[in-house]
């Protein structure tokens, strides 16, 4: 709620105008009652057609003046719950392309998305729609009550006693709904989360028979849910037609009190009713925006979050800017991702001379992609230095470190657009030449010229409509066109046939024996890790060799071990 | 981006809970979607409330007594300042009244409280309808849709269609009984001022018309700017590492504020447009309420009708309109509850995976005899995976499939399961086509070990125990030793009972690799189907794995879907698929022999050769 407070303060001007025309709408309403009653009491009590006629001209005034607050009041609102969220928008997605790996991982991607999206227009819809509500209602309220006792000002106690218990029960009913309404969000939760796991392991539950099982979790999870909302509207229930009541016993007691002191004041008698009615209206919305408040209050709170992460690299003061040329050296670095005990590197110290292909091998979770991110800084070592040329690479701007590099993603990630706007990724300002060399050497070339608008053909979201190996050579080309200094291969040809790899490799290291660019080549199979230059072997985070394929064979057991499970003769204990 | 549906609009349907997962959220004047059969999608969904009815008739009740009350009270009002106008006495009117209204706040708190209970007895009968429904529907209806927009029709479809639809149906017999009552009680007390009344209803119906009219392609295009820039946002956090590591952050941020400057200007003027909505109604009731005020004076003036009348005439205005405003509303989220409702029913409508026949064979002991005859099978019509497929595999045999992506491997996997069946030709175990078995046994004659190692966010030991949940403890525990899982469970903090959470995201990929070997073990089946991991796990584990397959596949049919040359030579038949035929079989001495596409891959993975 602070943050929705202070975003409507960051457009103070824009917000108070459309409080100021709704308080012009609201006080139209209230006005009309009153002019009312001199209808009667001055002109129907005396036969004035005149003056009924006077008084109808000034009603009809205050109703344009109200027409006129009212369409002001929307165009200011609108505007202002919309910039407000664009802005929201806006400053979420900024955050996010600043934010840290280390940060997007304990956020969470899927989790962003629908924070700068649903999260965002559940708060533009509160302040459009419920503010108003928030705001007109007490106005109305309290209005009305005052107009009442300057009508008839011996019902000033009578009317406050009903203003009292009114807000006493609107208090009581937000105190009790308050919570129950934030269970019932979380039980929703809980919902969409059995869910999600029983869509995604649908596989699993029919191999083993468990449908049962499941309907049993996903009944559980349904029923929390009802009987969350049961107690939820039942606090509704509860508080509304007492609300309601109280109102009522108020117009009661406003005709029991007429007396004789009051003769010739029936139509204020009648206005006040008419306002008592109006107050039912108001208070009958408040009550009813609560489920709203407490959805805004849940989307604002997880829109702070990460408005609020703190980024957790820092800059350098004074950022170096060298031309590189791609040895890369590193110093006894450790690793470890956030929120996990195990350590993802330890200790780890080599160096690469410029120009060297260095091919790393180990199993899953034994810290290849982790080791190769640390070079273009996607995360930080915990411990120990990353140089490049030997600068480190904390102490250099980011873009200069990043421009040098190329990395080429276990995923294949295109963007929506042209195969050719994917490509110049690479390097904005190449010639359709190179851009076409590129593609050759990532053996991409062939296919993209069967698409009938070739590099001209448009791309879905995430290259849908691409096979994984299209995918994989289009990025991989990317990458070869932005003719980096060191070149980072994260296993990226898993989804190429092995003579389509070997030609794609063998594309790279044409490149690279050209242009003397550094490459770090992971792979988990050994044959394509075995002609690099030198091979780093890890396993569990820790680096268990470095050397040619010779050399490990001879003096690294877990690469023979490796080997052996993937080629060699394979006789078990 | 899984909020294709929308939640219903938040800004109207106030008492309502929950709602679904909050859309973008239908605003006043945008036009719900349509359904396509209204009328039998209705009945289908009155067949759906068998049970409630009852229930569902007493709140219908309850709130036509609570209408009735707004009917009389201004009436009753008007009675109430005559009596005292004319300087009597009006005790009797105001004991009326407080009766009426006791009798209002009793009722309306009936009515709403049984209200909250029933229509979530509604909402928890169609879910649970529906994900029976969905639990029973073959694989190919998941494997084509997306999970997003299965969840969503478990969670906003079904709520909007109970709450919109009890809400809509008891509000519009509560209008129309209002408006009748009311009309009627105004052409009793005096048909001219009925007509002034009737007059700003027109005018209200008319203006809301021009209004809802221009909304509707202001909305349209609003969604399509917001669709726009959520693909954008989506894009970019999925591939935020391509875009750091090219330094593409500045771009990205202008093209998202050109989108997002798009979506605002359009979703203002939307806003703008449906916002006039209630300043004109507004106007217009501010207007009705002056005209009458002057009129009724007029007529009392010159002594035709009481005061009271006046006063019972401006509260009847005042109620009059709202109702007529509303309907328009109701009715479109109404149609936009049906649209809801048929996107459930096309789910409940779906074909279920085959029910056994009459005539379905028990299977107690196969023994495992597996012979594929002719098998032709594709995922969609006219693009075959595995055509004129034909292979015989004797009890005990441990089978390699091998082969490039996309060959089919996994497809022999779906089809022995039966979670696809066959176009043509058959497969048979022990001699019998696999269809002529009962379902459930077939399925429990294969234990899978399947390549997404799905866990559940349950313990450990109800993960191992998801074939058999009547497993004893020392069974669950003996599986996990057979599995090698055993040394690494027992080092959890809390050993079997450690609960996973993110389907066990906390282990590494061979621990979770281990747990489904172990989940395979436990059910003890005749027959095995492992799906190895591409990815390899460090060679220690890499090492019981292996062990754990060999052992569990000892004696028994196994088919194992192999990336490891390692895997592959363990076992007694190879099997290498290309383009969805068998291109080669035998033994990996044989095909070694044969010096043809096994040979060369394994060669080029083995680096004896470029």
């Amino acid at each position: 709620m602070k943050l929705i407070i202070d975003r409507i303060a960051g457009h103070k001007k824009m917000f108070f105008t459309a409080m100021f025309f709704l308080l012009i709408e609201t006080f139209a309403d209230l006005m009309q009652p009153t002019f009312m009653a001199r209808v009667v009491d001055e002109g129907v009590k005396n036969k004035d057609v005149g003056r009924i006629i006077l008084y109808g001209a000034v009603m009809l005034g205050i109703a344009a003046a109200g027409a006129a607050g009212a369409v002001l009041r929307n165009l200011f609102a609108s505007r202002t719950s919309q910039t407000i969220g664009k802005e929201l928008r806006a400053d979420l997605y900024g955050k996010v392309l600043e934010l840290s790996f280390e940060n997007i991982d304990r956020l969470q991607p899927s989790s962003i998305v629908t924070r700068i999206t649903n999260d965002v227009t559940q708060m533009q819809n509160f302040i459009n729609g419920s503010m108003r509500i928030m705001l007109k209602a007490p106005a109305t309220c309290i209005g009305a009550i005052a107009l009442i006792i300057a009508q008839t000002p011996r019902q000033f106690p009578v009317m406050a006693a009903i203003l009292c218990v009114s807000a006493a029960l609107i208090a009581a009913n937000m105190r009790l709904g308050y919570p129950r309404f934030a269970r019932l969000q979380k039980r929703l939760d809980r919902l969409n989360d059995v869910s999600r796991e029983f869509l995604s392991s649908v596989r699993v539950v029919k191999a083993f028979n468990a449908e049962e099982k499941e309907e049993h979790k996903f009944a559980a999870a349904a029923e929390g849910f009802a009987d969350a909302g049961i107690a939820a509207t039942r606090v509704l229930a509860v508080f509304s037609p007492l609300i309601n009541l109280t109102v009522n016993m108020g117009i009661i007691v406003l005709l029991w009190l007429y007396d004789a002191r009051d003769a010739g004041r029936i139509g204020r008698l009648m206005a006040s009713v008419n306002y008592m009615t109006q107050v039912l209206f108001a208070l009958g919305m408040v009550s009813n925006i609560l489920n709203n408040a407490v959805r805004a209050a849940a989307s604002s709170e997880r829109v702070r979050e990460i408005l609020e992460e703190a980024p957790a690299q820092k800059k350098a003061a004074s950022p170096l800017k060298p031309d590189i040329r791609g040895e890369i050296t590193f110093k006894n670095v450790s690793f470890a991702y956030a929120g996990s005990s195990k350590t993802a590197l330890e200790n780890i110290s080599f160096f690469a001379r410029a120009g060297e292909t260095i091919g790393i091998i180990g199993p899953t979770g034994s810290g290849k992609t982790t080791l190769v991110n640390l070079v273009p800084r996607f995360y930080d070592a915990a411990s120990g230095s990353v140089l490049v040329d030997g600068f480190g690479v904390n102490d250099m701007e980011p873009e200069t470190l990043r421009g040098a590099i190329a990395v080429v993603p276990q995923k294949a990630l295109l963007f929506t657009g042209t195969i050719r706007e994917n490509l110049l990724w690479g390097d904005g300002g190449a010639s359709e030449e190179s851009m076409r060399a590129a593609a050759r050497l990532a053996c991409a070339d062939e296919f993209v010229d069967s698409f009938p608008d070739g590099y001209d053909t448009v791309l879905g979201q995430g290259g849908v409509n691409l096979s994984g190996g299209q995918k994989q050579r289009l990025s991989i080309a990317r990458a070869i066109l932005r003719k980096p200094k060191i070149m980072i291969l994260d296993d990226c040809t898993s989804a190429l046939d092995a003579s389509t790899e070997a030609a794609v490799l063998r594309g790279l290291r044409a490149v690279s024996e050209h242009s003397g660019m550094t490459v770090l080549l992971i792979s988990q199979r050994i044959s394509t890790v075995m002609r690099a230059d030198r091979i780093l072997c890890l396993e569990d985070g820790r680096l268990l060799g470095f050397g040619t394929h010779a050399e490990l064979m001879r003096d690294c057991p877990v690469y023979q071990a490796i080997y052996e499970s993937q080629i060699g003769g394979g006789k078990l204990g | 981006m899984d909020s294709s549906r929308f939640a219903p609009p938040p800004d109207r349907h106030f008492g309502r809970p929950g709602g679904g997962m909050g859309g973008m959220g239908l605003q006043r004047g945008q036009p719900g979607e349509r359904p396509k059969n209204m009328k039998g999608t209705l009945l289908r969904l009155w067949r759906l409330t068998e049970g409630h009815r009852k229930g569902l008739g007493w709140i219908m009740l309850l709130s036509v007594l609570a209408s009735a009350s707004s009917v009389l009270s201004p009436l009753i009002i008007g009675r109430a300042i005559n009596a005292i106008d004319s300087g009597g006495y009006a005790l009797k009117i105001i004991l009326l009244m407080l009766a009426i209204y006791l009798g209002d706040w009793l009722v309306r708190f009936m009515q709403q409280f049984s209200m909250a209970s029933i229509s979530q007895k509604i909402i928890l009968h169609i879910r649970m309808a529906l994900f029976s429904a969905m639990k029973k529907l073959p694989l190919a209806f998941f494997d084509r849709r997306q999970h997003g927009e299965l969840m969503s029709r478990l969670t906003n479809d079904v709520d909007n269609i109970s709450s919109t639809i009890s809400d809509s149906l008891s509000q519009l017999l509560v209008f129309t009984f209002t408006i009748l009552g009311i009309l009627g009680i105004m052409l009793f007390l005096s048909p001219a001022l009925t007509c002034v009344a009737l007059a700003m209803v027109i005018l209200i119906f008319i203006l809301t018309k021009a209004v809802t009219k221009r909304t509707g392609r202001l909305f349209k295009a609003q969604q399509a700017a917001l669709g726009r820039l959520n693909g954008q946002i989506e894009e970019s956090v999925s591939g935020l590492s391509v875009v750091k590591a090219f330094c593409r952050e500045g771009e990205m941020l202008k093209q998202f504020e050109e989108k997002n400057r798009e979506l605002c200007e359009v979703a203002t003027r939307a806003l703008i447009v449906s916002g006039f909505l209630m300043p004109i109604t507004n106007v217009i009731n501010n207007l009705g309420y002056m005209s009458i005020a002057v009129v009724s004076g007029i007529m009392a003036a010159e002594g035709l009708i009481s005061v009271g009348l006046i006063s019972s005439f401006l509260l009847y205005s005042r109620q009059f309109s709202r109702p007529f405003v509303e309907i328009a509303n109701i009715y479109n989220n109404f149609q936009t509850a049906v649209a809801g409702a048929e996107r459930i029913f096309e789910i409940l409508d779906e074909a279920p995976e085959p029910e056994d026949g009459p005539d379905a064979l028990p299977l107690e002991a196969p023994r495992g005899r597996i012979e594929f005859e002719n098998v032709s099978f594709g995922y969609s019509k006219g693009k075959p995976v595995l055509e004129g497929f034909s292979l015989s595999v004797p009890e005990g045999t441990r089978v390699a499939i091998v082969g490039p992506t996309g060959a089919g491997k996994t497809t022999i996997i779906n089809l022995l399961t039966r979670f696809y069946d066959v176009d043509s030709g058959r497969i048979l175990l022990d001699g019998r086509d696999l269809r002529e078995y009962r379902l459930r046994d077939l399925r429990r004659a294969f234990g899978a070990v399947l390549q997404d190692a799905s866990l559940f966010d349950a313990s450990v030991r109800e993960n191992i125990a998801y074939g058999r949940q009547d497993a004893p403890f020392e069974q669950v525990r003996a599986a996990a030793a057979t599995a090698g899982a055993d040394s690494f469970i027992r080092r959890l903090p809390d050993g079997y009972d450690t609960v996973l959470s993110q389907g066990g995201a906390a282990l590494s990929q061979g621990e979770r690799q281990l747990l489904t070997i172990a989940r395979a073990v436990l059910v003890d089946a005749p027959i095995l189907i492992l799906d190895e991991a591409t990815s390899s796990v460090d060679t220690m584990t890499e090492r019981r794995i292996r062990l754990a397959m060999l052992e569990m596949t000892k004696g028994r049919t196994s088919f194992i879907i192999a990336h490891r040359l390692s895997t592959i030579r363990d076992s007694d038949l190879i099997v290498f698929i290309r383009d969805g035929r068998i291109a080669e079989k035998g033994s990996h001495d044989e095909l070694m022999e044969l010096n043809g596409l096994y040979a060369e891959m394994y060669k080029t993975q083995s680096g004896m050769g470029e």
